[in-house]
């Protein structure tokens, strides 16, 4: 399987409940302490047009080998899309409309 | 009373106090605008945060630091405190060697900068010296890059004390003044927990762990009254140059406050304050830079947890560690507590020390990143990994300094007021 750069995405109550309305409940893992967390899989090109569009957004290749510091607004789009769609893979759909303006 | 720091050497303060001395001192006195780094360190220099060092170094004590960690005397030291100018400054300015100038910041009179010598030191040898990387990458390392080709040294005196501004005011101490609040609180073992960050409980943990630690022989009758305490934690928050992404200064020192109003500590054992300090991200050098700061705080202990003011993949984990080992006790009168991670098991139910439980396959380790990513997400973290007085801290700094962020974002980095200012004199 080809690598992923992922955009986590935590979830609290709220979010869980619309997730588990789109029946993708099960694609959220428990990352600490019981806090849920949706990892949104990007390819590096999804990875780099993201990184261009949020420059306050960094690639955390030490750590937790994720795309961090997405503003609040930038992650509720991306998973108000994943519930419109019912589905985890967005990231295209979602960089052409951010693209778009 | 002659107070000691680092090196076994008297603490360092050169300052004048008295307006209409520090005005006959300058009058007539050549002019030298700061940066706001040579400020911060000029300042630091004159309160004694670095002595055994009276003014910014000179080429042999530049090269000394960087090639054997030392000074010309053999004291140890880690990081070179230099003071940077271009050759059109010096003409500009009509600096000289063996004159004094008046140093300003923002137009106002800050210190009498002796200058002794001008010189020049190869950038690169001194960032791979002290960084063990020439990648302009490193954030060390690209600061040295943009030094200005030339260095003044010479001792400094502050003539004009800076103003701290709100929230920071009660948490700006001098060396003395650090020394002072520790005898008024009976506190005989001192350990410091460096920090910039926002604390969570693997945080706190690490903090009680060097606090046992530090007051392991001592009798537990001197813990266990509420203020009789004879060991305290002093939480001392690095404030200086910011990046995107890092927390502001005031959720820092803010929210390590918190930890103790909120009872996560009791009043008597713990206790917040500020230096101001560039990070150089220098890994093990700058650990050892930390506990000179500290040695000269008053401080008896200082906690050095993994990759302890390390950057990217630089430095292995525990570098820090291994360099402090390498020095001779009697070279550094501060005595180090090594600390493990600090992470949470599922299993057990609780935040434990990962050297302690043995549910290894099941631990989730804490991440900086992690804790940041659930904060800009306005998750609210479940209490065992994040106190939730100190979440609400956050979010409130966030709204009342931080411009909606508690991170540091361009508009903070353009908007926010510095920590400090030099009123006229």
């Amino acid at each position: 399987m080809a690598e992923t750069y992922p955009i986590n995405i935590w979830i609290n109550e709220e979010r869980f409940k619309a997730l588990q309305s789109a029946g993708l409940e099960s694609l959220c893992k428990e990352e600490l302490a019981g806090m849920k967390v949706l990892p949104v899989p990007c390819t590096a090109a999804q990875r780099d047009k993201i990184l261009k569009l949020y420059p306050m957004a960094k690639f955390d290749a030490a750590t937790t080998k994720s795309i961090e510091l997405l503003p609040k607004q930038v992650k509720d789009k991306i998973f108000e899309l994943i519930v419109a769609r019912k589905k985890i893979d967005v990231m295209d759909e979602f960089i052409q409309n951010a693209e778009k303006g | 009373m002659e107070m000691i720091g680092h090196g076994g050497k008297p603490l360092v303060e050169r300052v004048i106090t008295d307006k209409a001395e520090a005005k006959k001192k300058i009058a007539g006195l050549k002019t030298l605008p700061a940066s706001r780094q040579m400020a911060t360190e000029a300042i630091g220099l004159a309160y004694g945060f670095f002595s055994p060092l009276e003014g910014f170094m000179k080429r042999a004590d530049v090269e000394t630091t960087c090639k054997k960690m030392e000074l010309t005397d053999g004291t140890i030291w880690s990081i070179p405190i230099v003071f940077d100018i271009s050759d059109e400054e010096i003409a500009k300015y009509g600096i000289k060697e063996g004159e004094s100038v008046l140093l300003t910041y923002e137009g106002n009179p800050l210190a009498i900068f002796d200058i002794e010598e001008i010189f020049t030191y190869n950038k690169e040898e001194f960032a791979q010296d002290v960084y063990g990387t020439k990648e302009d990458k490193h954030p060390g390392v690209k600061r040295t890059y943009n030094y200005k080709d030339k260095f003044l040294g010479g001792k400094i005196t502050l003539v004009n004390e800076p103003v701290v501004r709100e929230p920071f005011t009660p948490y700006f101490l001098t060396p003395r003044q650090h020394r002072e609040k520790f005898k008024e609180k009976n506190w005989i073992k001192i350990v410091a927990h460096q920090t910039r960050n926002v604390p969570h409980s693997g945080h706190e943990w690490l903090m009680k762990h060097a606090y046992i630690a530090a007051h392991g022989d001592s009798p537990v009758e001197q813990m266990e009254t509420m203020g009789k305490s004879i060991s305290g934690i002093l939480v001392n928050c690095i404030v200086g140059e910011k990046r995107t992404g890092d927390y502001i200064d005031e959720a820092i020192v803010l929210t390590q406050d918190e930890l103790r109003k909120a009872g996560y500590f009791r009043e008597d054992i713990h206790m917040v304050s500020m230096t101001f300090w560039d990070m150089r991200y220098a890994g093990p050098r700058e650990a050892v830079h930390h506990a000179i700061i500290r040695t000269n705080l008053g401080l008896t202990h200082h906690m050095f947890g993994r990759d302890h003011a390390g950057v990217g993949t630089y430095y292995h984990s525990y570098q820090a560690h291994h360099l402090l080992m390498s020095i001779p006790k009697e070279k550094l009168n501060i005595t180090p507590i090594y600390v493990l991670e600090w992470a949470y098991c599922p299993h057990c139910g609780e935040v434990t020390c990962i050297g302690l439980c043995g549910h290894w396959n099941e631990l989730q380790k804490f991440s900086g990143t992690k804790i940041r990513s659930i904060i800009m997400d306005e998750v609210k973290p479940t209490r065992l990994i994040f106190r939730p007085e100190v979440f609400d801290v956050v979010m409130e700094c966030a709204k009342k300094y931080g411009f909606g962020s508690p991170f540091v974002t361009e508009e903070y980095l353009k908007k926010a007021k510095p920590a400090f200012s030099i009123p006229p004199l």
